[in-house]
């Protein structure tokens, strides 16, 4: 068995560090465009009508059985047929990015949207009652009020979904996206096989840094936002 | 049968306990009082190992031990000799009423399951819980679940049973039920040290009172000398804020 | 959209024949996983030992990086590690003949048991103190007082976050497929492959993990009730 190279280590990470944009822009579209998504759903979660509570229910709830890996399968070969047959659009020749953050924009939805009502559940009504009160129109009470409480309650938990978001994204290689990962495996191809492990710890490294990066920035950010309320 | 010398104790840099000793004899019912803070649950509690004293001798029967250096089979064989009492019951929540007071037994002192259900009925008995004994601890009041705490502490018949503060989490209306049951215990002689705020209880059963303040016994005595004729100022103070004032009617 | 109904209907029935091999890592992965944290959880929380920064690092490892990568290294490495070792040993056995399965259930139990670790840690802290301290009171040893009173509790506070992480696991052995064990995942790709019926095979996986996540929740929730029915509502 070949032995351990610590150096290569050391040396594959600038190989690496370039595809990291990948990895980020996965990252941030999902996380823009999910939690849009899940602005919806919670709405909708919300509302007095049954039918958008049980259709919202019933999508989290199969997203939630869902692997990521199946949902990522289903959608590289399923939306370009789909897209053909209903929009007579041909989109086989879109980039693979885009599948995968469709993919995980459908995944990221489902978590976030619970996140985002169960933090609109957790904030005072009166304080909205009161805001309207005095003359301010629901938007308004809503945006100044209501919206800032429910984020401070919403920041750990939406921190966490961002963490395993971006730990549920290393599979993008899995349908050809050369991301971080994805080049790790390209460079143990190119060695034939050798230095595998020290490739693969390289890469662990850099993930623990950007989970452990996040975490730490989404405590600051709470920290900052809640130093306006005072614990009891 | 008890005797505890020059205990202290620190938390930090506070010191809770300055150099406290205390005698009990078998069938005595020592009573402590005293303001908040002045360190008698932290006593109580250094007594059963529950807090760990920074200096103190104990003798107890045979045992003679350092309370800062006991080791975990002298601490348990000395937990085998007593029984606590806590102020919020503590009962097992997963366990039912009698699980609860043969857990002691069973699990405790290894006694065959026959001979320690009935030790645990009998006990039951006498705190007037006999037709509770397959319901959980969620299902009783405050007051029930008390006297099974107290149940709990009867059934593995120890040398001297701890109560701390047994009164103090209970409704207004409950904690009659739970006074008469200790009241009862005292009248069969069962050695008892109690820490508590219920004032016209201590004088009804205390064989013994202690007054500590600030981590020091400022005076001790029979409930007569103590509350009729306290020595100290600091006593006097404490007894004329808590004590309601003596009304005579004379019809 | 022309889907071929037959092969659809074929490819279900050859994914449910995989079921038990999905439900056979989950169950060895969870059986492992749940004494083995439940320690570590009670070690952590002892004052004053050298093991607690080692098994903090470990668990910070296995939270922070993606279980994809955690296979990659667990299976690139331990096969041939473990053929160095019986060849140092001169021991006649062929490493490369064993069940891919093992690899399986080594990755999936370390990851659950990092996990767990985590949910047993909090569920334990949410116990009262008191319950400990009125089993030592009544005479029971440090161990007596865990096994009969605090673990009990402490497992019905933790069941929902167990069943998530037991979903989350049967969807991470989505993935064993990258050791060549012939999970669901497994057996739909390669019946897709045959005849490029990529969408009906991987609806028909997907139709199969709702099944089993929901038979999962169901047992889960049962269980719950079970466990924890100490727990009622309090009358007065």
């Amino acid at each position: 068995m070949r032995p351990f190279n610590p150096q290569f280590m050391l040396d594959v990470i600038p190989n690496l560090l370039p595809f990291l944009w990948v990895t980020l822009t996965v990252v941030l579209g999902t996380v823009f465009f999910g939690s849009l998504l899940g602005f919806v759903l919670a709405q909708a979660k919300l509302s007095q009508k049954p039918r958008y509570r049980w259709l919202v229910d019933g999508y989290i709830y199969i997203i939630r059985c869902t692997p990521s890996i199946v949902l990522l399968f289903i959608v590289f070969y399923g939306l370009p047929k789909f897209c053909l047959e209903v929009f007579d659009t041909d989109i086989n020749r879109y980039d693979k990015i885009f599948f995968v953050i469709v993919t995980f924009t459908l995944l990221f939805s489902a978590p976030i949207s619970e996140v985002m009502r169960s933090a609109y559940e957790a904030t005072d009504h009166g304080q909205y009652e009161a805001a309207v009160s005095i003359g301010l129109t629901p938007w308004q009470a809503f945006y100044h009020i209501v919206l800032p409480q429910a984020t401070v309650v919403a920041l750990p938990n939406f921190g966490n979904s961002v963490i395993e978001l971006m730990k549920e994204g290393a599979l993008a290689y899995t349908i050809g996206l050369i991301d971080l990962i994805g080049k790790g495996q390209l460079i143990i191809s190119q060695n034939y096989g050798a230095y595998a492990l020290e490739t693969y710890l390289s890469l662990s490294f850099i993930y623990l840094l950007l989970t452990l990066g996040v975490e730490k920035s989404f405590l600051c950010l709470e920290h900052a936002l809640s130093r306006q309320k005072k614990v009891v | 049968m008890l005797k505890i010398t020059n205990v202290h104790k620190k938390y930090n840099d506070n010191e809770v306990l300055k150099g406290v000793d205390i005698t009990v004899d078998k069938g005595d019912v020592v009573v402590i009082l005293g303001p908040s803070g002045s360190g008698k649950t932290t006593l109580l509690r250094c007594i059963n190992f529950l807090d760990h004293a920074n200096q103190g001798e104990m003798e107890f029967d045979e045992y003679h031990l350092q309370l800062n250096s006991a080791s975990t089979s002298e601490v348990r064989k000395i937990r085998q000799k007593t029984a606590f009492v806590f102020q919020n019951y503590n009962l097992f929540q997963n366990k039912t009423v009698l699980e609860n007071v043969t857990a002691g037994l069973i699990i405790g002192r290894n006694m065959e399951k026959k001979q320690a259900v009935d030790l645990a009925l009998k006990a039951l008995a006498k705190v007037g819980l006999s037709d509770r004994v397959d319901f959980y601890p969620s299902q009783l009041s405050g007051g029930q679940q008390q006297r099974v705490g107290i149940a709990r502490a009867i059934a593995v018949e120890p040398d001297v049973i701890l109560f701390d503060e047994p009164t103090s989490a209970l409704d207004p209306e409950l904690i009659g039920e739970v006074l008469s049951v200790i009241k009862q215990l005292a009248q069969e002689g069962t050695t008892m040290i109690i820490v508590t705020h219920e004032m016209k209880f201590a004088a009804d059963v205390a064989t013994h009172v202690i007054f500590m303040a600030d981590g020091n016994i400022v005076e001790e005595g029979t409930p007569k000398d103590i509350f009729q004729h306290p020595k100290e100022e600091r006593t006097r103070n404490f007894l004329r804020r808590i004590l309601p004032p003596q009304v005579e009617y004379n019809i | 959209m022309d889907i071929n109904y037959q092969f659809l209907i074929k490819t279900f029935y050859l994914v449910l024949t995989a079921v038990p091999t999905t439900l056979n890592i989950t169950a060895v992965s969870l059986l492992i996983a749940m004494p083995l944290a439940f320690y570590l959880a009670v070690v952590r929380m002892r004052p004053g030992k050298y093991i607690r920064p080692l098994i903090s690092a470990y668990i910070t490892f296995v939270r922070g990086t993606p279980i994809f990568l955690q296979i990659l290294i667990i299976y690139s490495i331990l096969p041939s590690f473990l053929n160095s070792t019986a060849k140092y040993f001169a021991l006649e056995v062929n490493v490369f003949d064993w069940n891919p399965i093992i690899y399986a259930y080594i990755v999936f139990s370390l990851n659950t048991t990092a996990l767990l670790c985590e949910v047993f840690r909090s569920a334990l802290g949410s116990i009262n103190k008191g319950q400990l301290e009125a089993a030592l009171c009544a005479g029971m040893t440090t161990a007596q007082a865990y096994r009969h009173i605090i673990i009990p509790q402490a497992l019905v506070v933790a069941m929902p976050n167990i069943c998530n992480l037991t979903v989350k696991l049967i969807k991470g052995t989505s993935l064993a497929f990258l050791m060549t064990v012939k999970d669901m995942t497994a057996v739909a790709k390669i019946a897709a492959s045959y005849g490029y019926n990529y969408i009906e095979a991987y609806m028909d996986v997907f139709v199969g993990y709702i099944i089993v996540c929901s038979v999962v929740q169901v047992l889960f929730d049962f269980a719950e009730k079970h466990v924890g029915k100490f727990r009622l509502i309090k009358q007065k």
